[in-house]
Formats: structure tokens, C-alpha cells, sequence
């Protein structure tokens, strides 16, 4: 990857003040995120209670140890970062950042550093050095691309990750992921996007009247319906903005017979828990997992979504009973399986214009969801282009970590984060630029918007949705005619 | 001169080498250690074997990358760490004090290998360390340690080189030899303490960053409860 640096033009939008100077006074902050007021008396004492807690009930200390020894500085990991690559600012580079913690812990943690801590008088944790973690940590995407070069092995991610949890647990964390948790957790509708149950009925009514209308199929969003193969929980946010993925959806469902259901108590799988507190994404998890006991459902199968999969995938094994747990799967699994078993039906004459797929990070980068969606895709779409990178090496929409949904820094996000993915998009010509994320849909069309690139953001089942058949009869003859 | 150069080829080497193998022996069994209570604790215990062990088979060859991201760091230092391994195990000289001193020995680089390979890793430590000088990114994370250990091991090769290639007045080469010597141990015994650690860590790497992606169960009550915010809201 190779990304020329942002003019000094962009720079100055990208990075442009996004609060007001006594809002930064008041909150000891500078950084262009808001975050809720909180408590700026004695951060470095607090932060260091934090890590210390979080060191005790984890695994990171396993980790931090294993980094400080190995490290070798050698700069490679800037290579493969698109922020370092936009910004060219030395500040971004993955190992850079890392090493803001990996200070901390050792001057604080290993008995070396606090004995050379205190003789030479120097290192320890001060305000300035908390305010640039809050900086630095929230400037990078957490794609891990940064992970496939580190000839140490050493996962910068990890250690944003890390340094994303203490700082919440002294408050700061972005607004704007914080609020729409607390609803998911502690309000009224129970989701991040706080749409109330009334409405995602009428939504889901509305969607299948268009259905109806534009397929001339009945088909139904079934809801609590217990014992079911699968419960399907998408990203909250896809009931307000994407109806054609929930359409796709529900279509293949009904082509394949798949047996499953919408919980009313929980629709929500966005997991913001990931980007910024292993407390939170554990709570999300319980309560995710909690809801599949309910309707007793065998599956639980996520949305169009990278996070919320990974988050689920990965997380409700650890918090829900291990290898006992209800197995998770990402929707384009089932779609592939079905279309495998010849279950599924697409016309090959429907989506004729270029059409390419960007891989989301969080289902991508450790190979688990690759090739699935571009089975699926190259079974209709005539004309598919890859971008290179693609796959586990793919690079980041510039929304990854969270960031998508911090509003305040969009300039940032599809300037300097995007500037490598507008790069790659342009380079396809594509018409159709299939993101299978909530996140990556959201970003990339601010991206293309913002970078004036010509073409359109979908999700898979969007396209799915368009060329799906579901001729009732002819599907029964065939079945009929494998049976003879 | 004489008695000096035995010290160190005597007890000073058994000190140096002890300490090296007592080092990395303990930084090796903490890591693991630390591991295996991870393992303990970990809410979900399958792991990804398989796949940390190509990723740990590919850091350790690094072909493919050495041909896709940094060719040029990259076959750099492949090549300094090939004669950086070799050299001093397979050198015959080496072998040879091995024998006079324990009874053991292996096979052995031929001499113009050796020489060959010596001069690599001698070109490779500079390489090495001017392209870190060289790079801003590099110049701005480096510690001192990093510029210090390329030159620091280029000691004993280019000491060693002029003691076995060139002629040398009997004075000059027990003084380059002692050089050789005094470098050589000076260097086993920072090994484990410094970031050459990693001679024998890099291979754990993968699993534990497998395992460090594998939470305990019960975060949220413990942290809460360390932490006096029990109850409180999101
Ligand atoms: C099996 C053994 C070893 C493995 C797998 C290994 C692997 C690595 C790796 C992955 C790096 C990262 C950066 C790079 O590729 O340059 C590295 C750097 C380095 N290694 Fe090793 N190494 C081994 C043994 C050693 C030994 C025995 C020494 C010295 C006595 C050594 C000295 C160095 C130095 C000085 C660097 C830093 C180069 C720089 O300045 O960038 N290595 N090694
Ligand atoms: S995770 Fe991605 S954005 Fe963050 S430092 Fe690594 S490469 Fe850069």
C-alpha cells in the first residue's frame, strides 16, 4: 500500500477544532472528539488504579510483558498504516502509539522500570501523556493491519484496545458511543439507535408491503417466534437506513425455508463494548445471549455487520459458557451455505454494471469471512473487480474502532482515515461498492461523498435482494425433480 | 596479556554463557507461564492452533514478505541473522574450544563460508543500523539500545575476521582477540535482558496474542468490584 500524504489543505479540514476552547479547559482535552464531562481532578492517579484493576481480572499482563521484551522499534508496522500513511506524521505510527502504554506499564508495573522510575526521578504517568493516549488511540481504526507487519509479533491493536478500556474507566471516552450505549443497556428501547418497538414493527410492516409490492411474494419478519433454527439480530441502525439489506434478507429466507425469527426485546447487535470497555462488550454479550435463551433459538445469526459479528462471534463463547455456547454465524455464511446447497437462486442477468467488495476488518483480517461473499457475488455479478489489497490484508473503510459513529470528526474520518480506501475504490471504477457493515456503509458513503467518487454503497443482500428469484413453483419443481 | 585473554576465554565465558542460558531460560518459562494462567482463566479455551503456527512459521521464514512489504529491510536482515546464528555455533574454531572444553562437537562451516558469511552480517549490522539513522520514523521510536546492539555485534565478527584472515603482530592479535572475546561475552550476557529476548520469544508471539484476545469470564463484576463502581451507570 502506498498512499501519497493528505495536502496541506485537507489536513487543515481533517484536523480542524471541533469544540470550543472553554469546552477543552473545562475538560482538560484537546482532542477533536466530545466526551461527557467527568471527573479531571487526579487523572494519572485514577488511570493507574484503572490499569492496575484491569490488570489484575485480564489476560493483558501476558501480553504487555511479552511486548515490552520483544520490541525492537524497527518502524516497519508504519508501512501498513493508513493513518501514517495520510497524515506522514511520526506520532502515527502503530508503534509509536503502542509505546505511549507500553511506557506506562513499564515505569509503573515492572519492578525494572519503577526502581529506574524513581532513582532517575523521571517516566511516570503525567496529565499531558493521558491526554495524548486520548489523542492517539482515538486516531487509529483499530483495522490491525499494523499486526500483519510487526516482525515481533506484536498486536498494536491489542494495546489500543487496552489503552481505549483504561480511559473509559476514568471517562473518557467519545460521547457519542457512550450515550447510544447507555440507552442499549439501561434505556427505555433497549438499542443503540433508541428506536422504540412500536416503530420497528411499523418498519418491519412497511418493509414487507414493499416486498409485496415489488416481488409480488409474501413474505414475512417473523417476530418471537420461539424454537427457531436461527434469531437474527442485525445492527440496530440497518431498520433505519438499510431496508434493502433487511429485504435481501428476509427473501433468502424465504427462497431457502430457513426457519427464523426477530427478537421484540432484542434487535440490537451493535457492540460499542469492543472499541472502548471489555466491561461493556461484555454486558452487550450477556444481554445478546440472553435473548437467544429466551426463544430458545439454536443460532444466533448477526447482520450485515463486522463488529457486532466479531464482537458475538468471538465474545459469546468466551462470557456464555465456551464451547457449550450457541454457535454464531454472519448472515453472508448462511446465504453461502444455502447457495452451496443449491437452495438459492439468483439470476445472473440483473446486475450488470462493475461491481466490487471491500472486506470489513473485523470479519476479514483473521480470515474468517473472505471468500464466502465473493462466491456468493461472482454467482450473479458478471463484472466483479477486486481491490488489491483485499482479504485478511484488506485496507480499513477509515470508520474502523468506533469512529464511524463519532459525527464530529468526519472530516478526519474520510480525509485521512479513507484516504487509502478512496484510492483503492477509485482504482476499481466500480458502480456498486459492496460493504457488508453497518459501519463500513455508514463511512463509505461519507467517503465517496467527501472524495467524489462516483458510486454506489450497498450491502450484499441489496444486490441479493435484486436479482433473487423466488418463483414458488418453479423452487417446488426442482425439488421435486431431485427427488425423481 | 596472555593471562588476561585466558580469563576471559575461561571462567569469564563459563559466567557469560551461564548467565545467557539462565536468562533466556527464565524470561522463556515466565512467558510461558504467564500463558498458561491466561489459559486458566480464559472464558472460551479453543484457540486457534493452527493458525498461530503458520503466522509463527511465517515470522520465523519470513520469505513471503521479505518479497511483498520491505523487500529491502527485509532481506537485509534475514541475511544478518543468518550469519549472526551460524557463525558463532558452526564456526571450526569455535567447535574446536568446545571440544578442548567440554568433549563435544558438531559439524562445521567451511572456513571461506564462514568468512563469507561473517562479512554479511558485518555489512547487514550496518545496513541495519543506517537505515534506522536514515529513517525518520525509525529515529524518532528508537531507544538507545537499538542503535547500540547493531554496533555492539559487529565487534566480535570484525575482530574475529582479522584475527583468522590477516597477519598480525603476536601483541595486536591478542589484543583484537580479546576484543573478540571480551565482545562476544559481553553480548551473551545482555541477550536476555535487552530486546535480543527475542531470539527466543518471537516464536511465542502468535499464541499470545491469541490467548491475550481471549477475555476471562467475569471482567465486568471483578473490575467493577476492584473498582468501587458496582451498580453504577454505563
Ligand atoms: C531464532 C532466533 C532469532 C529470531 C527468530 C529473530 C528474529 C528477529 C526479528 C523478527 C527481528 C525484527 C526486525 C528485523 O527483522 O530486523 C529481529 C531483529 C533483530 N535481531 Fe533477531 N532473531 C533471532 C536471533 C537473534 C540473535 C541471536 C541476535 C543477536 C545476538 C539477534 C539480533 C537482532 C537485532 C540486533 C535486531 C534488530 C535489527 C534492527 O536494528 O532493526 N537476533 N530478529
Ligand atoms: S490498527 Fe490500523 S489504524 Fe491502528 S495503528 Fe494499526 S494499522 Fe494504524
Amino acid at each position: 500500500m502506498r498512499t501519497n500524504v493528505i495536502t496541506s489543505e485537507e489536513r487543515e479540514k481533517a484536523f480542524a477544532p471541533t469544540k470550543k476552547p472553554d469546552v477543552i479547559e473545562r475538560q482538560k482535552l484537546d482532542v477533536r472528539y466530545h466526551v461527557e464531562d467527568y471527573d479531571v481532578d487526579n487523572r494519572p492517579r485514577r488511570f493507574l488504579e484503572a490499569f492496575a484493576a484491569i490488570l489484575k481480572h485480564t489476560n493483558y499482563r501476558l501480553a504487555l510483558e511479552h511486548f515490552i521484551r520483544v520490541s525492537t522499534k524497527c518502524s516497519r508496522c508504519a508501512v501498513q498504516c493508513p493513518i501514517y500513511q495520510a497524515t506522514g506524521d511520526e506520532h502515527d505510527i502503530p508503534c509509536y502509539r503502542s509505546e505511549l502504554l507500553l511506557s506506562v506499564y513499564r515505569r509503573h508495573f515492572t519492578v525494572g522500570g519503577s526502581i529506574k522510575g524513581r532513582l532517575t526521578g523521571s517516566g511516570h504517568l503525567t496529565d499531558e501523556k493521558i491526554e495524548e493516549m486520548a489523542e492517539s488511540f482515538w486516531n487509529c481504526t483499530a483495522c490491525r493491519r499494523c499486526t500483519l507487519e510487526c516482525p515481533a509479533g506484536i498486536d498494536h491493536a491489542l494495546i489500543t484496545h487496552l489503552g481505549r478500556f483504561i480511559l473509559s474507566e476514568i471517562g473518557i471516552s467519545p460521547r457519542a458511543l457512550v450515550v447510544s450505549t447507555r440507552e442499549q443497556l439501561e434505556g427505555k428501547t433497549g438499542n443503540t439507535s433508541a428506536i422504540p418497538l412500536p416503530a420497528l414493527v411499523d418498519t418491519l410492516e412497511f418493509l414487507e408491503e414493499d416486498i409485496k409490492e415489488e416481488k409480488g411474494v409474501d413474505i414475512k419478519f417473523p417476530l418471537d417466534k420461539e424454537n427457531c433454527e436461527f434469531i437474527f439480530i442485525p445492527a440496530v441502525s440497518d431498520f433505519l437506513m438499510e431496508a434493502e439489506t433487511l429485504m435481501g434478507i428476509a427473501a433468502v429466507f424465504k427462497a431457502t425455508g430457513g426457519s427464523w425469527t426477530i427478537s421484540t426485546e432484542n434487535y440490537d447487535a451493535i457492540n460499542y463494548g469492543l472499541f472502548y470497555s471489555d466491561r461493556i462488550l461484555e454486558r452487550v454479550i450477556r444481554k445478546l445471549y440472553a435473548e437467544s435463551e429466551r426463544l430458545n433459538a439454536t443460532n444466533i445469526l448477526i447482520g450485515e455487520c463486522g463488529h457486532a459479528s466479531r464482537s458475538a462471534k468471538y465474545y459469546v463463547p468466551v462470557h456464555c459458557g465456551g464451547e457449550k455456547a450457541k454457535p454464531v454465524l454472519n448472515i453472508m455464511e448462511y446465504t453461502y451455505r444455502m447457495l452451496k446447497e443449491g437452495k438459492l437462486k439468483l439470476n445472473p442477468n440483473v446486475i450488470t454494471e462493475t461491481v466490487t467488495y471491500h472486506d470489513p476488518c473485523n470479519i476479514a483480517r483473521q480470515g474468517w469471512i473472505i471468500e464466502q461473499p465473493r462466491y456468493i457475488i461472482k454467482a450473479f455479478c458478471k463484472n466483479f473487480v477486486e481491490m488489491t489489497p483485499r482479504g485478511t490484508e484488506n485496507i480499513c473503510c477509515g470508520g474502523g474502532g468506533g469512529t464511524v459513529s463519532i459525527d464530529e470528526i468526519r472530516p478526519y474520518r474520510t480525509l485521512v482515515g479513507g484516504k487509502a480506501k478512496g484510492d483503492q475504490i477509485r482504482a476499481t471504477g466500480a458502480k456498486y461498492l459492496i460493504a457488508p457493515c453497518a459501519n463500513c456503509k455508514k463511512q463509505l458513503r461519507e467517503l465517496v461523498e467527501d472524495q467524489k467518487i462516483d458510486c454506489e454503497v450497498v450491502g450484499l443482500h441489496d444486490l441479493i435482494y435484486k436479482a433473487i428469484i423466488l418463483d414458488d413453483g418453479q423452487t417446488e419443481n426442482q425439488k421435486t425433480n431431485r427427488k425423481g | 596479556m596472555q593471562e588476561l585473554l585466558d580469563f576471559a576465554r575461561g571462567p569469564l565465558f563459563r559466567l557469560s554463557f551461564i548467565i545467557m542460558i539462565l536468562g533466556l531460560i527464565r524470561i522463556f518459562i515466565l512467558d510461558v507461564y504467564n500463558a498458561i494462567k491466561a489459559y486458566k482463566r480464559a472464558g472460551d479455551k479453543r484457540l486457534a492452533w493452527g493458525d498461530a503456527i503458520i503466522k509463527t512459521l511465517r515470522w520465523i521464514f519470513p520469505i513471503r514478505s521479505a518479497f511483498t512489504r520491505r523487500p529491502i529491510y527485509s532481506v537485509v536482515s534475514i541475511l544478518f541473522h543468518i550469519g549472526l546464528i551460524l557463525v558463532p555455533i558452526f564456526l571450526l574454531a569455535h567447535i574446536q574450544l568446545w571440544k578442548s572444553g567440554i568433549g563435544i562437537s558438531w559439524w562445521s562451516l567451511p572456513n571461506n563460508w564462514a568468512d563469507m558469511l561473517t562479512l554479511m552480517t558485518i555489512a547487514g549490522a550496518l545496513a541495519l543500523f543506517l537505515g534506522r539513522i536514515g529513517n525518520k520514523g525509525a529515529r524518532m521510536l528508537s531507544r538507545k539500545q537499538d542503535y547500540l546492539w547493531p554496533l555492539l555485534l559487529i565487534l566480535p565478527f570484525i575482530s574475529g575476521y582479522f584475527c583468522a584472515n590477516t597477519v598480525l603482530s603476536p601483541q595486536a592479535y591478542q589484543f583484537t582477540m580479546l576484543i573478540h572475546v571480551l565482545s562476544g561475552e559481553l553480548i551473551l550476557s545482555l541477550l536476555p535482558f535487552t530486546k535480543i529476548a527475542h531470539c527466543v520469544l518471537v516464536p511465542l508471539s502468535q499464541f499470545i496474542i491469541a490467548l491475550a484476545w481471549k477475555f476471562p469470564a467475569h471482567v465486568d463484576d471483578e473490575i467493577c468490584a476492584s473498582l468501587n463502581k458496582k451498580g453504577a451507570p454505563v
